[in-house]
Order: C-alpha cells, then sequence, then structure tokens
C-alpha cells in the first residue's frame, strides 16, 4: 500500500516537473500548483458523514440531516482552508550544504507569508539521500513551520546523508494537513538544492606536518600569529584584531598587520602520503585533517589526485576543501 | 494528525466535548452509560494529571467486554436509536479510557459528531439544534488543537477559528438542506422508530381510559379550515367507533358488515385540512360527519370513519368535507342492528332491568334518550377526573353505586342503556373542541380534549349523536376539570383584542412551534416542489432540483474563493497601519506611489514638490501619522480621527500643471 503510494506519488513529482520546469527560487505557490487528497482521518469523518444523511434520510428526520449537512459543509470549507494554507506562500531556501556522510545535512529554507491570514503546520519534505547501493531513497526528511500573517520564518530540514557524495535535489514538497487534517495539500517545487556530503571525518594517523611533501609552495608568505613581519592591504575577511588602527586614523588606506609564522609551516594533506588506505579511508582521513587544522587555526592545502587547492584557511576554505571530498571520484586505481 | 501524545488540557476538552455531546442523551439512554463514560473520563483525567498513561490493557478490554455485554442484555440488539446511541457513548467513554495520542482522541471526536445527530434525530426542537451547532463548534475547536502538529493557535484562536468555519458552513448547509433531494419512503425500517407517540386514543375503551389524556397538555392535531367552521357545539372530532361490549370494555373489530345507510348530508358544508403527528394506529381524525377525503389509499368504513390502509407513520395532512347535519338514506340491515344491539349475558343485569323498565314509561326512542338525559342531569352525577375503580359490571355499579365518572363512563353506560331497551348504539371516541390560533391561523385540538359519546339510531332519521356528559349538571364538575374547561371557554372567545397576555403569549408560542413544524420538521419531497415553484422554475420534478443545487454550490464555492482572495491580501496589522496605507493606496492612484525607502514626512516632502495643489492636505496628515506612530501615548480616539481624516481626503484626479 505504502509503496503504491509512493510510485504514486513519484509519476505525479516527475509529471509535475515536466510540466512546470524549473522555478526560480524565492518561489511563490500558485493555485494551479496545489495538489489537495482527503487523509484517512479524512475518509473516515467523511464516511462519517454519509452514515448521518443516510440516517437523517432514513428517518425523516429534517434537524438530523441539518445536522449532516452542517458537518459536511464544514468539512468542504476545511478543504477551502487546507488549500489556502499553501496559497500564495512565497518560499526560498538556499542553493547549496554541506553535510557529512552517516550524519544528516541541514537545508535551509525560509517561509515568506505576506498575507493577512496565519498559515500554521505547514511541512516542507526532501527526499533523503539514497542508501549505498540503492538507487532512489524512499524515506523523506521534513520540518514544519507555522508562518503568522506578515511575517517569516526560518526552517531547516536535516536531510539523511548516509553516503559521500553529491545529492541534487531537483524538487521539494511543501505540505500542510491544516485544519483539522481532514485534507492533504501539498505542492512541488522544482528548484535545483545541492547538497555536499563529505566523507565521514575518520582515522587516527597524526597530522605530519609538511605532509610528507615539503613542496614549494610550503614557504609561501602564510599570514601567521607570531612574529610582526609589516602592513598589508585590507582584505574582507582578515579578522579585525588585526587591523592596523592607528594607519587608518592616519587617513590612510586600510591596512592591516601582517606577522610570520616562524614555528607553524603549512600543512599538506595529501593524498599521496596515505597509500596503504583504501580510498574510501583516505578520504576519510583527509578530512579528519581538514577539520583538525581548520579547528586549530592552522594553514593547509590540500592534494587530491589531479586537484591541488592550494595553502589557506577560513571558514570558506574549508568548505572548498570539504566540498572536494565530497566530489572526488577516482579515474583510475593509482 | 499525529501519534504524538495527548496532553492533560487536549484531553480535558475532549472529554468535556464528549459531555456536553451526552447531554441531550440522558433520560433517552441507560444511566449507567453516562455513568460509565463519566468515570472513564475522570478516571483518565485523573492518571493524565499525574502524567501517567492509559490504565493496563487487560483491564480495559475487560471492562468493555462486560459493558457491551451488558448493554446487549439491555436492549436484545444495537439497532435503533438508542441502543446505537448507547453503543456510540459506551465506545466513547472507553475509547476515553484508552487514550494514548492524538490519534485516538480523534477517534473521540468523530463519536461526538455523531451522538449530536442521533440526539436530533429523536429530538425535534429548534433549542437542542442551536445546542449541538454550539457542541459543534467546541468540537472543532478541539480537533483543531489535537490536529495541529506544532503549537498551533492557542484555545481562544481556535475557538474563534472554528466559529468562523461554522460561521461559513451554514449558507451552504441551508443550501444543502433546501435542495437536497428527500426520500418519499424510508429505505428501510428501523426498530425504535419515529412511531413512539406515547398519549392518545386507542382502539378500545374501560372504564378510566380517557382519564389520563384529560390533563395532558400535548396536541393530539391542528386543524384549518377552508372557509367557515362550525360552532362550538358541533366541534366534535370523530375518531373510532366501538361497538363490542364485554361489560367493562368497548372495543372494535375488522370484520366485514353489510353496507351501512348512508350519509344525506344537509346545512352547511365544511372544509379543512386536519394534521396528524404520528400515531400506531390507522384511523383519521376527521369532522363528525365526514363525506369526502383527497387523501389516496384510504376509505370511509361503514362507521364513517376514515380509514388508511396502514398506521399514520409519518406526518399527514388530511383534507377533507365534512356535514354537521344529514339523515340517513335507508334502514338499518339486521346485522347491523344485531350487532349494535349485542350486549354480553348476565352482565350489568340492574341496568338492563332499569332500561327496561324506563322504556316502558317512555315508549317512544326519542323520548326515552331525553328521559334518560334528564336523569344524568337531575340525579348526583359527578363528572370526576378520579373516579373510583369499577368491578366486573362496571356499568351497573357506575350508575347505581359510585355514580362518579369521566366522559368514557357516561358513553358506555348510556349506549348499554340504550342496547337494554332495544334501541342500537354505539360509542364514538375522539376529541372535541379546539382552541383557534390567530397567530397560527389554526385550532388546536389536545389530548385533554380526547372524549367519548353515543350514536343512536333513530327510526326515521338515522343516526343521531348523543353526549351524555354534557348532561351533567355544570355544578357537580371536578374542579380542576372545571378550571381547565374555563381556561377553553376563555380561550374560545372569538378571537378579540381583550386575550389575556398570558393566553396571547402563549398564543404566539404555538404558533411559532407551529411554524417551525410546519416549514422546518416537515419540509418534505412536496414543499421542494411547491420551492422550485416559488423559485419560478417551469415544472419543477427532482432533477431539477438538484441542477439547483448544484448551481447553489457552486454560487457558494465562488463565494468562498472570493473571501479566500481577500484573506490573503497583505493586512496591515493595526488601525493606524491601515489608515496610513488607506492614505498612501489614495496617492497611489493618482500617480503618486510611496517608494519603500520613503518615510512620511519624506514622502509627504516629494508629493508637495509634485503636486503643490495637494501638500496642503497630504502634509499636515503625513506628519500626524508620524506623530501618532512614532510619539507616545496616543488613544484609540486619535487613530479614529485620523483615519477619518485620511477617509475625508479625495483628491481630485487632474493634476494641476
Amino acid at each position: 500500500m505504502s509503496s503504491l503510494r509512493y510510485a504514486a506519488a513519484r509519476i505525479l513529482r516527475a509529471w509535475a516537473a515536466r510540466r512546470f520546469g524549473l522555478d526560480s527560487l524565492p518561489h511563490t505557490i500558485n493555485r494551479r500548483r496545489i495538489y489537495i487528497l482527503p487523509s484517512g482521518y479524512g475518509l473516515a469523518f467523511s464516511a462519517m458523514i454519509g452514515a448521518m444523511m443516510l440516517a437523517g434520510l432514513n428517518y425523516g428526520s429534517n434537524l438530523g440531516l441539518a445536522f449532516a449537512f452542517l458537518m459536511a459543509s464544514i468539512a468542504l470549507i476545511g478543504m477551502h482552508h487546507c488549500h489556502r494554507n499553501l496559497l500564495g506562500l512565497e518560499v526560498d531556501a538556499t542553493r547549496e550544504a554541506d553535510g557529512f556522510a552517516g550524519e544528516r545535512a541541514t537545508l535551509q529554507f525560509v517561509l515568506r507569508n505576506a498575507s493577512g491570514i496565519d498559515r500554521w503546520d505547514v511541512e516542507i519534505r526532501c527526499p533523503d539521500f539514497a542508501a549505498p547501493g540503492a538507487a532512489d531513497a524512499a524515506t523523506t526528511s521534513s520540518a514544519t513551520a507555522s508562518v503568522t500573517a506578515m511575517s517569516q520564518q526560518q526552517l531547516s530540514v536535516a536531510l539523511a546523508t548516509p553516503r559521500r557524495g553529491i545529492l541534487q535535489l531537483s524538487q521539494f514538497e511543501l505540505r500542510t494537513r491544516y485544519p483539522f487534517g481532514w485534507f492533504r495539500a501539498w505542492s512541488y517545487v522544482h528548484a535545483p538544492l545541492t547538497v555536499y556530503v563529505a566523507p565521514q571525518p575518520q582515522g587516527e594517523r597524526p597530522l605530519t606536518s609538511g605532509g610528507g611533501a615539503a613542496g614549494t609552495a610550503a614557504n609561501t608568505d602564510l599570514p601567521g600569529d607570531e612574529d610582526f613581519a609589516g602592513l598589508r592591504a585590507y582584505a574582507p575577511g582578515i579578522p579585525l584584531k588585526h587591523m592596523a588602527w592607528k594607519v587608518l586614523a592616519r587617513g590612510s588606506e586600510a591596512a592591516v598587520r601582517s606577522y610570520s609564522s616562524l614555528a607553524a609551516q603549512p600543512d599538506w594533506l595529501d593524498w599521496h602520503a596515505l597509500a596503504d588506505l583504501g580510498p574510501e579511508a583516505r578520504l576519510s582521513q583527509l578530512c579528519r585533517w581538514v577539520l583538525d587544522a581548520d579547528a586549530a587555526g592552522r594553514g593547509y592545502g590540500l592534494r587530491l589526485p589531479g586537484l591541488q587547492i592550494e595553502v589557506g584557511r577560513g571558514a570558506a576554505h574549508r568548505t572548498q576543501c570539504m566540498r572536494a571530498l565530497a566530489q572526488f571520484t577516482l579515474e583510475a586505481p593509482p | 494528525m499525529s501519534a504524538q501524545r495527548v496532553g492533560f488540557d487536549r484531553l480535558l476538552w475532549t472529554a468535556g466535548c464528549l459531555g456536553l455531546g451526552l447531554a441531550p442523551h440522558i433520560g433517552a439512554i441507560p444511566i449507567w452509560v453516562i455513568v460509565t463514560c463519566a468515570a472513564a473520563a475522570a478516571v483518565r483525567l485523573g492518571l493524565a494529571a499525574r502524567g501517567r498513561d492509559a490504565p493496563p490493557q487487560i483491564l480495559r478490554i475487560v471492562i468493555a467486554c462486560l459493558a457491551v455485554a451488558l448493554l446487549f442484555a439491555q436492549f436484545h440488539t444495537f439497532n435503533g436509536i438508542k441502543a446505537g446511541s448507547s453503543l456510540l457513548a459506551l465506545m466513547a467513554g472507553l475509547k476515553l479510557l484508552e487514550t494514548r495520542n492524538n490519534r485516538d482522541v480523534c477517534v473521540i471526536i468523530l463519536i461526538v459528531y455523531f451522538l449530536g445527530l442521533s440526539a436530533l434525530l429523536g429530538g425535534e426542537s429548534l433549542w437542542l439544534l442551536a445546542y449541538l451547532v454550539g457542541v459543534c463548534w467546541l468540537t472543532t475547536a478541539t480537533l483543531l488543537r489535537l490536529t495541529v502538529a506544532q503549537e498551533g493557535p492557542d484555545w481562544r484562536a481556535s475557538l474563534r477559528y472554528s466559529g468562523r468555519i461554522v460561521l461559513h458552513a451554514m449558507p451552504l448547509a441551508l443550501i444543502l438542506w433546501l435542495f437536497f433531494p428527500r426520500l418519499a419512503e424510508p429505505m428501510w425500517r428501523v426498530g425504535g422508530g419515529t412511531t413512539s407517540a406515547t398519549t392518545g386514543l386507542s382502539d378500545s375503551l374501560s372504564p378510566g381510559d380517557i382519564t389520563n389524556l384529560a390533563l395532558s397538555d400535548d396536541i393530539a392535531f391542528r386543524v384549518r379550515f377552508n372557509g367557515a367552521y362550525p360552532p362550538v357545539k358541533e366541534r366534535y372530532w370523530r375518531g373510532p367507533v366501538l361497538y363490542r361490549f364485554d361489560g367493562r370494555t368497548w372495543n372494535r373489530s375488522d370484520a366485514n358488515f353489510p353496507p351501512a345507510p348512508a350519509l344525506i348530508p344537509d346545512g352547511p358544508a365544511y372544509r379543512y385540512t386536519v394534521s396528524l403527528e404520528p400515531y400506531p394506529h390507522s384511523w383519521l381524525y376527521t369532522l363528525d360527519w365526514p363525506t369526502q377525503t383527497d387523501l389516496p389509499n384510504t376509505h370511509f368504513s361503514g362507521d364513517l370513519v376514515l380509514l388508511q390502509s396502514g398506521p399514520v407513520s409519518r406526518p399527514t395532512e388530511v383534507s377533507a368535507t365534512s356535514y354537521t347535519h344529514g339523515r340517513f338514506d335507508k334502514a338499518l340491515s339486521p346485522a347491523l342492528r344485531n350487532r349494535d344491539l349485542q350486549l354480553p349475558p348476565r352482565k350489568n343485569p340492574r341496568t338492563v332491568a332499569f332500561a327496561t323498565q324506563l322504556h316502558r314509561e317512555h315508549p317512544q326512542d326519542a323520548d326515552f334518550v331525553r328521559s334518560v338525559l334528564d336523569l344524568l342531569h337531575t340525579q348526583a352525577y359527578y363528572y370526576s377526573l378520579e373516579p373510583p375503580p369499577l368491578g366486573a359490571d362496571s356499568v351497573d355499579e357506575f350508575l347505581f353505586e359510585t355514580k362518579s365518572g369521566f366522559c368514557g363512563h357516561y358513553a358506555s353506560a348510556f349506549a348499554v342503556l340504550m342496547r337494554a331497551a332495544g334501541i342500537p348504539a354505539r360509542v364514538v371516541t375522539g376529541y372535541v373542541g379546539g382552541i383557534y390560533n390567530p397567530y397560527a391561523h389554526d385550532w388546536v385540538v389536545r389530548q385533554s380534549d380526547a372524549h367519548a359519546w353515543d350514536e343512536v339510531w333513530i327510526e326515521g332519521s338515522g343516526w343521531m349523536r348523543v353526549d351524555p356528559t354534557a348532561a351533567i349538571d355544570s355544578a357537580r364538575v371536578d374542579r380542576r376539570l372545571r378550571a381547565a374547561q374555563d381556561e377553553i371557554a376563555l380561550a374560545n372567545i372569538e378571537v378579540g383584542g381583550n386575550l389575556p397576555w398570558l393566553t396571547d403569549l402563549r398564543m404566539r408560542l404555538d404558533a411559532m412551534r407551529q411554524l417551525w413544524r410546519e416549514a422546518i420538521l416537515h419540509y418534505d419531497p412536496d414543499s421542494q416542489q411547491s420551492l422550485l415553484a416559488h423559485l419560478r422554475i417551469p415544472e419543477p420534478d427532482p432533477q431539477k432540483l438538484v441542477l439547483v443545487l448544484a448551481a447553489g454550490l457552486t454560487l457558494c464555492f465562488a463565494w468562498l474563493t472570493w473571501q479566500v482572495r481577500r484573506e490573503l491580501r497583505p493586512r496591515p496589522t493595526d488601525a493606524l497601519a491601515r489608515a496610513y496605507a488607506r492614505l498612501c493606496a489614495t496617492l497611489r492612484e493618482r500617480g503618486l506611489p510611496r517608494y519603500a525607502h520613503e518615510g512620511a514626512e519624506d514622502y509627504a516632502a516629494r508629493v508637495a514638490i509634485q503636486r503643490p495643489d495637494l501638500a496642503a492636505a497630504v502634509v499636515p496628515l503625513c506628519r500626524r501619522y508620524s506623530e501618532l506612530r512614532y510619539g507616545n501615548g496616543h488613544s484609540r480616539a486619535e487613530i479614529g480621527r485620523f483615519a477619518l481624516a485620511v477617509r475625508a481626503f479625495r483628491p481630485r484626479d487632474s493634476r494641476a500643471s
């Protein structure tokens, strides 16, 4: 039964994707894109209304019929309100997200409600990353939020990411059962969201400074913290504590103090230094090292077969390295 | 609907809704069912208050089996309103006991809705319907709280929201109710149906039978005359005619008799319609003596009683014509004569002897009748609601010993006296009188008007109605009865402006109740057809009904869609913002939209440059808005004045160039 429903949902999703093409984010949900069906409880409720009407008709009880018709009308208006709960809602999402294999990646969404009504219980559902070996994930992850009138609400969906790789989400679903749970209204948003799933950080190898390859780039003027080496032009992203305030006060260009670290040679995290491990284990170890180096605030570079990321540090650098690890595929055995 | 565990407050609301849904059933379903539900609710709420779950499963199963078995032992069926409602109530109560999560509670909500319906199947008052719509509102609010996954709207907002939904549902429900095709006949018969009429005449008469009706205020039927109505002395409403006497009880049989003499009417004809409520007999009440009716599947018996093929199982309207005078075309056939002279042998010997002797003194039949009536008038016969009980020779005891009785006693004794003297006689039961309601324009005949009288066959003229009770001296009428009769007499004063206000109020209430019955309770396929005719729909038939229903529903849905559109529009949250938005909208229509980054005073400055003619109005308004918005301490009245000023601002469209 549930597999039947799942297959039906997949056909509907594919049909909707063909029909409406790609959506640009932020996306406003219009009337033609909302589907609505009674839920299980709704079917039970309608069966009850049917029984009420039969009883009223059979007993010739006009008051009983009036009550049954009132219930039926309430159900119909509930259907309208369920549909309305999604209508005109604006949804936005971050295009990219990062995560680790075996954990959950967090996708950020924003629901904007520019209307005069409160929207309760709007659920965002995303298909999970398929487990190793499976072509398609049968499970979904979801998060629910309520957006009051003229306001917006952030919500994050924690997606299951059982394996390393890049998850291309072509669509996600907005769903609601509000009010009363008699109906389920839903809409598909077709927008490409990318989740980079880095390898699980694992491995006990110590990080040997220089990484076995005291290469040419090792002596670059990596900004260290220990010794003052002179002034450099300010660039966005440099910590404010390095700001040369006195220089700025003199009315010159903004400058930062530059230091050179004597002890800290930049680390090279090298695929080839882990020749005795399997490919996934190597990636896991590299991931571990990236996280360790980043946590320690040291500069590091990453070397993979066919790819070299120059030494750097900071969040953007780490993300670049993690994404490289996520999408790395071996062309041929080393 | 989620499987989350249900909290104390939701459980409490659900139990409250169940209680309110059960309340109209109190008295109709066994009291132990209600006690069980209350106990289950108390136990479950007590557990929930301590943060504990439902009691162990084995206990719940034992209780459920026990309760259902007990119910079956009481009703022997689960069919019918009472047994069905009891079962539903039990299920809801026991479900409450085992409630763990919201899903369970949602089942109870369904049962509460259905209990509302089953209360209405038995009841018929407007107040009950209004009460149950209220219960439906509370239940829907509870359901809303139960089904939101997150915190959702609070109780107050839930009540407001579901109240609005119930209100919006009403026009839709009205259209469905008006145009949804009704059944002419029920699809199947259900035990304990609507023919649960408790009071009314039966097809036999024993001493004391009618006294139980004498103080009943229930309405027996209502009559609407087309044109003239008979004087009060001739308003006898004919019911079953009884001719078999066993010494104590009068009854009738369905045996076939040769054709009876037919009535040759005389005097004015009265045309009228009798509206009958269901009762478990096949006779229909008509004005004495009826001659014709347009009701199908009916016939007049030889005794001039209008009969239909089955019991009166649903509200029936009988249109008929009657004459209060007339004679009969031929003599009684020997078989009928024997039937109406029959007396049980060796019963009531003193009465028979007395009649024989009196008849010898008054050999003329008409004289004899008059002398018996004189006797009842002059002797110490009392008319009483609580006559002493009578034994086997009931007529002897009544006539010569107790001398106190109700109309049944007198009609019975009179018929026996007549038969003993060789005059064919029979007892007629029915109602007498009726009160005109000037607001409903009809006559109300109540159960307290139930009566029994006699008909005697006088050679030459035929049947003659004799009401021996009327012969009793009014001084010897029971005080309570006299009070009741005074009231009737009072109300029978031809309608003028001098009715006491209480009677007047009663009449108005009665008229409203009657309107309710006619327009709502008895709304049926015929009413639907005449409604279509009122809507000027040619050749109304059930198919057109469905078309009109579809059209009405479409209209309703269009209205709902429009409503939704309106609600989806952005809405400034407070009165001040609304007023300011109105000002901006007015200027936008004149080609001066406010930019998103512009504050009120900047906007006003720009407007003043672009349209100097508007500066005098716009600048103070915008400054006032800033003061109200950012200044401290402004009253509601000040905002109201600002809103009025904005409303009054209607610039001319032409640009001053």
